[in-house]
Parts: structure tokens; C-alpha cells; sequence
């Protein structure tokens, strides 16, 4: 069972989420509809994110693999090198800095991709709502006894319009 | 800039926004034609170089390295003008970016394809381009991953990567906005692209994250990219190439093109786009100053590095310094320091000077100075070499005159083909937009 509220103010739409909290509902079971980035408060609705962490593991394992790679290469496929050593850090640097970079770019974006949702296969049968230029659309997910607790928390809080949406 | 009271409202900002991607003028499709011609004759020049070999060319011993050269440098170069500003500016929240980041951003995409071409260009042998990529190969040959040429192609594979990712990502929300637009392959084409955004609070806090780290991963790339290019040169001990300062002198004068690049595309946008209310007077009078900025710090920069020579008194150094001074390259120095420095600072400088077509005139004259800065690095080291026996003066031919206008050309029919496909300005970054006095 799907709730949908439009909401014009933040503060409104802020107040509600925190009734809802209070009133049980998860947070994962709530989500805002915009037509732009709307900023909450901390401690509203935090979408905890392991962004940054895998974007330094992507930089560390691309690096670490290209270096690796390059060291067999050398090692393997040994050059006339002029009495330098065969492999050294000034002179393929510049290959592991630039992998990593790219190991940590090409993990941004997967993670980007996995952590929007956009990647994952999406349960059609829960509703999208479409949102107004201005407008921010609460989605609460609730099961049975909370949905007139819920609706009730929404329509004091200054919700303009609410929908119920059954789950086919 | 003085700013009114006045909101623009929300269905102005978006059919602004939007309509350049409906209309096309005979204007548009006319320039589309003369610069596609431009492209067709570059290509036969390509054609008949592939043909008949590098001796159509004015390379000859002991200048190797022409134009194709100068060409790859001065595109990469100008590339960093999107990325470098679109990140800092992301990353300080200066809110006058907005309008200005994504004509950057694409600048950025499209002068890497263009300048990423010229190595295969300069090959001559074309076809043998893979032989750049490391891969085990019967040829007993490994690629020498401690030569700069190698480290150009994954510097440049990976800003490649960064930058398009850096463009495509706010994109999304725009396009997801388009994918209700009345051309059915148009519709198609968002729909793909816009991978179902549908606008909730997970999608627009992964956006800013991912943009937020994206921004400082790609200024990283973006300045080790221009230095690994100045390697190219000054990990040889060439005259005036083997140089400290060379990584540093490159960055600085590529932000210089980037940003003079940046304030032509908007100028530009600004007048066939029909855009005044969103790029004022103090979008281009914060750039102007930016342009001022990167003048004074590139007139720096060359200045010592001349001055360092010429107190030097090596005798091969002071071959190539002489001939850049008073020899046959003279002309062309002196040009460059009249269109980098002599002009930003008069027509910037002076405040009662700076304005919109000023700025756009200086851009043009800075782009022509860094064009010859990059030309100026490269034939006159190579026309004297320490040997004294061997220097000769480099001639360009019809064929690279011909490749390069073609990629000038191939630039603009990039950049005009994507203002027809997406829009120019952030729509979703553009919302309640204060009307600026213009």
C-alpha cells in the first residue's frame, strides 16, 4: 500500500517525514518525488552513502592492477634500459596514477548507477508518481494498520493532495 | 551585478531552455554545411597524406613534429577549460556556474576527440594506431610503458572517460525531462539516456555525491593530463624543452585557451541561442577577470622561462631563444605575446572596456596567441638541434593547413549538433532564476 502527498513548502514536507518516523514508518519506506535536488535537513531523511569509500577502492584496485601489470610486462618483456632498472616508479608513475584515477572514476559511476537504482531491476507494480514543476511528492510505503495513522500525519502536516495507491 | 526582484519563472526557464532543441534556422543549417565542406576537404587532404605518405607533408628532417603536434597540444590544451572550470566552480558552489558549466563541460568532450585524433594523424601510418595500446604481440615488442607517448594515451583515455561521465551526469535529469519530447526518435533517444530517472531522493543524492567526487577526481586528471603532454617535450633534453617549469607553463597556458574557448562558445550560444537572460554581462564579467588572471600568470610563466635561458647563455638554447626572438619564427613570437598579453590586458584590464564583444575579441586574439605558443614550443627546438649541422625551418603544406582548419570545423559542427540535442544550460540546476540586469 503506497500514500502519495504533494507538498509545496520544505518545511512542511519535513514535518511530515519526521511525524512519520515517529509514528514508525521507516525511513527506506519513504521517498521524495522533485523536479530538482531538494535539500533536508540532517537527521530528516539521511541516505547514508558508501560512495566515497568505493571510489577508493576502485582507485586502489585499478591502480594496483595496472602497476602490477606493467611490473610483469617489464619483468617479462625486458627492455634495453641503459643500465636503469627495468622497472621503477619514475618511469611508469604516471601509468599508475592515471589508472587509478580512472579505477576510481569508473567506480563512481557504478556506484552511482547502483545506488540511484537506475541499474537494478525495478518493481514496476510500485507507483511513480508524476511530479509538478514546484511540487515534492512524499511516497510512504505502509502496510494496513498504519495507512490512517499516516494519512492523518499527512493531511495535518499541509499535504495539498494524497493519493492511495494499492499494490498490484 | 545589480539583480531585480523578479523570479523567472519556472515555464519561461524551461521553454527557453528547450527551445533551441525544436528549431532549426537556415542560419544554423547553412553554417552546418560550410563546415562540413571544410571537414570533406580536411578529410581528402587525411585521404591523400594516407596515400601518398608523410612526404605531402612539410615534415622533414630535422622538424618532425609540425602542426599535427602543435594541433594536439592546443586542443587538449583548450579542453581544460570545461572541466577545470566546471569543477572548481562545483566545488566552491559559486552559483553564478550554473549557466556556464555544461557549454563547458562539452567543450571539454569535444576538444579531446578532436585533439585525442592527431596522434593517429601524425602517425602516418594510420591503420597501425593499435600499436600504441599494450598488448602481448608477436613483434617482440613490448610497449615501453616509461615512454611519455604511452602515458599520453592513458592520460588522455582517462580524462576521456572522466569528462564524458562528468558531462552525461547532469544531463540525466534533463533528459528525463525530454523524454516526453513530440520527435519519436528524439523520445527514444532521452528515454535510453535518461536510464527511468524518475526524480526521487535517492537518484538526486547519488547525482550530488557523484558529481561532488566526479569534480575532484576529474581536476586531478585534468592537471596531470596538460603536464604528462609538456613531458612529451621535456623528458628530451631538447633545447628550451628540458625544462622544469614546462608542467606548470602548460597547465597555466591551457586554463588560459580553456577559459578564452569558454567565453567565445558562450558569447556565441549567448546570441544564436537567444540566451541573454541567462548568460548576463556577469557571467562574462567573472570570466573576463578569470581570462585577465591567467594572462597576467601566463606572461609570468613565459617570462621566466625565456629569462632563464637567455641568462643561461647555453649556446643551443640561445639558438632556439634566437630565433624565436629575432630569427624566423620572430613574427610569430611577438604576435603571440600581442594576442596573449598586450590585448587581455588593455581590452580586460580596463574596466570601462570590459564588456561582452570586448571579452569575445580578446577570447579570439588569446586562442590565436596559443595556438602560436604551441607552435612556438615545438618548430623552433626541433629546427635547432644541438646538433647545429642539422637544423633546418619547418614549411607546413595545403595538407596540414587543410587537416587543421578541419578540425576547427569539426568543432563547431560537434558542438552545434549537441546544442540541437541537449540543452545548453542545467535546466533542473536553473530553478526560481533571479532576472539579472543585462
Amino acid at each position: 500500500m503506497y500514500l502519495m502527498a504533494d507538498f509545496r513548502e520544505q518545511s512542511k514536507l519535513e514535518a511530515a517525514i519526521l511525524a512519520l518516523k515517529a509514528a514508525g514508518i521507516d525511513a527506506d519506506d519513504m521517498d521524495v518525488f522533485s523536479e530538482e535536488p531538494v535539500e533536508f535537513h540532517r537527521g530528516i531523511l539521511d541516505r547514508p552513502s558508501r560512495m566515497s569509500l568505493v571510489a577508493v577502492l576502485g582507485a586502489i584496485a585499478s591502480g594496483g592492477l595496472a602497476t602490477a601489470g606493467v611490473y610483469a610486462a617489464q619483468h617479462n618483456y625486458r627492455l634495453v634500459t641503459g643500465g636503469m632498472p627495468v622497472f621503477s616508479f619514475w618511469g611508469t608513475g604516471v601509468i599508475t596514477y592515471e589508472t587509478t584515477m580512472l579505477g576510481s572514476v569508473l567506480a563512481t559511476f557504478g556506484w552511482f548507477l547502483w545506488e540511484s537504482g537506475l541499474l537494478r531491476k525495478r518493481d514496476k507494480s510500485i507507483p511513480v508518481p508524476t511530479v509538478l514543476p514546484g511540487v515534492m511528492c512524499l511516497r510512504v510505503h505502509c502496510s494496513d494498520p498504519h495507512v490512517t495513522r499516516a494519512r492523518q500525519i499527512l493531511d495535518s502536516a499541509g499535504a495539498t493532495d494524497i493519493a492511495r495507491k494499492e499494490v498490484a | 551585478m545589480a539583480a531585480s526582484a523578479g523570479l523567472l519563472p519556472y515555464a519561461k526557464i524551461r521553454e527557453d531552455l528547450f527551445r533551441p532543441l525544436s528549431k532549426g534556422s537556415p542560419r544554423y543549417w547553412i553554417t552546418i554545411c560550410a563546415a562540413m565542406s571544410v571537414i570533406i576537404l580536411g578529410m581528402a587532404a587525411w585521404g591523400i597524406q594516407v596515400r601518398d605518405g608523410m612526404g605531402v607533408t612539410g615534415l622533414n628532417r630535422p622538424v618532425f613534429w609540425g602542426f599535427y603536434i602543435v594541433d594536439f597540444v592546443f586542443w587538449i590544451g583548450i579542453s581544460h577549460a570545461g572541466t577545470l572550470i566546471s569543477a572548481i566552480l562545483r566545488l566552491t558552489d559559486a552559483a553564478w556556474r550554473k549557466p556556464v558549466t555544461r557549454a563547458a563541460e562539452a567543450i571539454t568532450v569535444f576538444c579531446l576527440m578532436i585533439g585525442g585524433m592527431f596522434p593517429i594523424i601524425h602517425l602516418g601510418r594510420s591503420w597501425l594506431f593499435y600499436w600504441l595500446i599494450p598488448y602481448p604481440n608477436p613483434r617482440l615488442l613490448w610497449p615501453n610503458f616509461r615512454s611519455p607517448l604511452l602515458w599520453d594515451l592513458v592520460a588522455i583515455l582517462t580524462y576521456v572517460t572522466g569528462s564524458v561521465i562528468y558531462l552525461y551526469l547532469p544531463l540525466i535529469p534533463d533528459m528525463a525531462q525530454l523524454a516526453e519530447h513530440n520527435v519519436p526518435w528524439r523520445r527514444k533517444l532521452y528515454r535510453i539516456l535518461s536510464l527511468g530517472w524518475t526524480g526521487s531522493d535517492r537518484e538526486w543524492h547519488a547525482l550530488e555525491r557523484a558529481m561532488k567526487l566526479m569534480a575532484c577526481i576529474i581536476l586531478a586528471v585534468a592537471i596531470s593530463v596538460h603536464t604528462v603532454v609538456s613531458w612529451d617535450f621535456a623528458m628530451s633534453i631538447a633545447p628550451m624543452w628540458h625544462s622544469t617549469i614546462f608542467g606548470p607553463y602548460f597547465v597555466v597556458g591551457a586554463i588560459f585557451s580553456g577559459i578564452a574557448a569558454l567565453l567565445l562558445v558562450m558569447g556565441t550560444l549567448r546570441r544564436a541561442l537567444g540566451l541573454e537572460l541567462y548568460l548576463t554581462k556577469h557571467h562574462f564579467n567573472n570570466l573576463s577577470k578569470l581570462l585577465l588572471l591567467m594572462s597576467l600568470l601566463w606572461f609570468y610563466f613565459t617570462f621566466a622561462e625565456y629569462q632563464t635561458v637567455w641568462y643561461g647563455n647555453e649556446p643551443s638554447e640561445m639558438a632556439v631563444f634566437a630565433s624565436k626572438i629575432r630569427g624566423p619564427y620572430a613574427p610569430f613570437f611577438w604576435t603571440m605575446v600581442f594576442c596573449n598579453f598586450v590585448v587581455p590586458f588593455i581590452l580586460l584590464g580596463i574596466r570601462k572596456l570590459r564588456t561582452i564583444n570586448t571579452a569575445m575579441i580578446a577570447s579570439v586574439c588569446v586562442l590565436i596567441g596559443m595556438w602560436l605558443e604551441r607552435y612556438l614550443i615545438v618548430a623552433p627546438t626541433l629546427g635547432n638541434p644541438r646538433m647545429n649541422a642539422a637544423s633546418g625551418v619547418y614549411v607546413p603544406t595545403w595538407i596540414e593547413f587543410a587537416i587543421t582548419a578541419a578540425t576547427f570545423a569539426g568543432m563547431l559542427v560537434l558542438y552545434l549538433l549537441f546544442a540541437k540535442l541537449f540543452p545548453m544550460i542545467a535546466v533542473w540546476e536553473f530553478k526560481a532564476h533571479p532576472v539579472e540586469e543585462n
